[in-house]
């Protein structure tokens, strides 16, 4: 790459229900506080790189031409990314290529969602009616993982809890469920078995957005940047001969390729913490293992010992991932956000003490798209 | 070989917040009025929130536009949609009304082609229906405006719905159409790879790993019997469309000789207490006038065997242990 990388602006909207915004006013506040953390202004712009779930979400086609105006892209280069439930990482990975590249010197990109605007179920349906939703799909899946790796059924209750009690201390999380507890996830209804209601993300309105540079206008930033270390993304296809869902393989093969760009050798000790994108309670072990974070059958028990949780020795989703927010287009992009904000040293609350190198990942589609990138508070980390 | 026409029609009411400066331009109109919005020295007609030119937040300060204007440029509509304001012939026209700046898309009802010419004035008409909506509005010529009296609504619009509707139309691809044929005889037509020797069904009439394209003669008849890989109960949710209202078991199921499983297959007839992985089932079809694969489409996203079941049953024989299922599934 011609260019290294770096962060230095980040912005994200209250995440909610439904938020009395129109599109534009959405996407304009997340990128507004974006650059307000970066002290820049649209006018240092030079190209913008927006994500959002497939259009059908809302009935809005092709947003990227009518959001210009609220994004003051007119003149401008703008991208749009295109990847199902993984876009806001792949958005972020593309943002950052434009600039490693070496083709533009500041870049901002947004991922949004105004999921309250259509109805997710039967989108996810493929517009059929009857569809039984993305829990449905992925049950059989979790299933199966269970079944396989032996793992206990409070696991994915376990991790309910833990992301719900980390979005306690993120105000922007749209879910803050103070009275949250391994009792009240067992007894919510059992919506796709073994899946109960509380182990399943929220639908949200939403927008996240992030300012990128070069090493040089990193050297001007107000704050402290994220280094992007490296990012890799994998796609396979959701059918075919011989596929392995549960683990996909496409989801090894980019961790693997994001490992070997970052110069990681042993992810579980070399990486402080990590934004996993996790939308039923159990992707968090499927990934920690797909990710090669763990050995296989063993995801569960970093679960099971709270190795994951914040104080642990490899906390996931401590902003409250996407089980407390999910806005879906920028549910990714916000993994890579938060994995920045952690590194930066300002997650506030939810802050990973002494956080150095962090993960952010997004998946998407059946489990078909990953995203992944690794950013430090260092542009040149050595590991040990 | 027959050939299956394939249509499918996405339709969803959609709803918008329409915001600041959106949503006030609606209410206006609801009440009969045009609202444009103070943009530096210019006035905007159809408002909008953010200044085209700087990008900067505009203040909600709205003005009082039209009824009347001019007409900037024009097409004209010999051949309505049903989705088109109008269903008889009609214009399109920019039309730039008294007090604003810019010029606003819209339609005219005009006698013909011959009575619509740049520079014409016309005026505003509003339905007699009025629902916050940019269709609340029209245009005709100046000499053909009638006086209304517009009895304004109650509240702010606040959320708007739209209903949004698309059909496509095709015919089902080859492979898809052997399979589909396959169903309504009471068969499983899936396809080999000649590279893996691994059986797709449905098969999207190539091997995705090896890049090669498959031909009739990779197709291979599969028996109706197989194993059940997975599976979860569905309590339904209510959204529109949903026809579900009782809890099911939806199945994922080798059949026998595939590698490729049937996702999401529907288990009515047997307890929840006796299914499990492993199981053995069979695949009972209904009587061939009652076999239905409407739903089997060109899309690979959503496998389906159509409406072609009567039930999968229980076979009898000993449960296959998880690890000889294909691959890990």
């Amino acid at each position: 790459m011609a260019e290294r990388c770096a962060v230095i602006g980040l912005g994200q909207t209250k995440y909610a229900r439904c938020l009395p915004v129109s599109m534009d006013g959405l996407v304009r506040e997340a990128a507004l506080r974006a650059l307000e953390d970066a002290e820049l202004t649209f006018t240092d712009i030079d190209a913008i790189v927006l994500g959002k779930a497939p259009d059908q979400l809302e009935g809005v086609m092709m947003p990227e031409l009518s959001l210009c105006d609220a994004l003051c892209a007119v003149g401008k280069p703008m991208h749009r990314v295109h990847t199902a439930g993984s876009v806001g990482g792949s958005t972020a990975i593309t943002a950052a290529t434009l600039i490693e590249s070496g083709m533009y010197n500041t870049v901002l990109t947004v991922a949004y969602e105004k999921q309250s605007d259509g109805n997710f179920m039967w989108a996810l349906s493929g517009g059929r009616s009857g569809g039984q939703g993305a829990g449905g799909s992925f049950a059989p899946w979790i299933r199966n993982y269970m079944k396989r790796s032996g793992a206990p059924e409070h696991i994915g209750w376990q991790v309910a809890v833990k992301d719900r009690l980390n979005a306690l201390k993120n105000p922007y999380a749209h879910l803050h469920m103070k009275d949250i507890s391994i009792e009240s996830v067992k007894e919510s209804p059992m919506l796709w078995d073994p899946l109960h209601f509380l182990e399943s993300c929220p639908s949200s309105d939403g927008a996240s957005a992030m300012v990128m540079t070069n090493a040089a206008g990193a050297k001007r930033a107000p704050r402290p940047p994220a280094w992007v270390l490296a990012h890799a993304k994998r796609t396979e296809s959701g059918v075919f001969p011989g596929r392995d869902p549960v683990i996909p393989v496409a989801g090894m093969e980019c961790a693997k390729a994001l490992y070997k760009k970052a110069g990681i050798t042993d992810p579980r000790r070399q990486i402080d913490c990590a934004e996993l994108y996790v939308p039923f309670s159990w992707f968090e072990p499927m990934w920690l293992e797909t990710h090669l974070i763990c050995g296989p059958g063993e995801g569960w028990k970093m679960v099971d010992s709270g190795a994951t949780e914040i104080g642990g020795d490899f906390p996931v989703d401590m902003s409250g991932g996407v089980l407390s927010s999910n806005p879906i287009g920028a549910s990714g992009m916000i993994r890579c956000l938060e994995a920045a904000n952690q590194v930066r040293g300002t997650a506030g609350d939810y802050q990973v003490e002494g956080a150095r190198v962090a993960l952010g990942q997004a998946y998407g589609g059946p489990s078909s798209y990953f995203a992944m990138w690794i950013v430090s508070s260092e542009p040149n980390p050595t590991f040990k | 070989m027959s050939e299956f026409p394939v249509s499918f029609t996405l339709e969803y009411p959609y709803t918008r917040t329409p915001g600041p400066v959106i949503g006030p331009f609606l209410t206006a109109l609801r009440d009969g009025r045009i609202l444009g919005i103070r943009c530096g020295g210019r006035v905007l007609c159809p408002p909008m929130e953010f200044d085209p030119d700087t990008g900067e937040t505009l203040r909600p300060d709205f003005v009082e536009v039209g009824p009347s204007g001019r007409v900037e440029s024009w097409t004209w509509i010999a051949e309505p949609t049903r989705k088109h304001p109008f269903q008889e012939p009609f214009a399109f026209a920019l039309v730039k009304l008294d007090g604003a700046d810019t010029a606003m898309a819209h339609a005219v009802k005009a006698a013909g082609p011959e009575a619509m010419s740049t520079g014409m004035r016309v005026t505003a008409q509003f339905r007699e229906e009025r629902a916050g909506a940019v269709s609340d509005v029209y245009f005709v010529p100046e000499d053909d405006a009638r006086d209304q009296a517009i009895q304004p609504g109650e509240g702010e619009v606040e959320i708007t719905t739209h209903l949004i509707s698309l059909t496509y139309e095709g015919m089902l691809h080859p492979h898809n159409a052997r399979y589909a044929q396959g169903l309504l005889d009471g068969k499983f037509i899936g396809q080999r790879s000649p590279v893996s020797g691994k059986v797709a069904i449905p098969s999207r009439g190539y091997d995705a790993i090896a890049c090669v394209m498959l031909t009739p003669a990779d197709d291979v008849e599969l028996p109706p019997t197989g194993t059940v890989a997975s599976y979860t109960v569905i309590t339904p949710i209510k959204y529109r469309g949903q026809t579900e209202t009782e809890s099911y078991i939806s199945a994922t199921i080798f059949l026998d000789g595939s590698d490729q499983s049937l996702p999401m297959q529907d288990i009515r007839d047997i307890p929840l207490d006796e299914f499990r992985v492993g199981m053995r089932v069979r695949a009972i079809f209904k009587p061939p006038a009652e076999r239905n694969i409407d739903a089997v489409g060109n899309d690979w996203m959503y496998p389906t065997v159509g409406d072609v079941l009567e039930r999968w049953e229980p076979t009898g024989e000993p449960d296959v242990p998880v690890e000889e299922l294909p691959e890990t599934m």
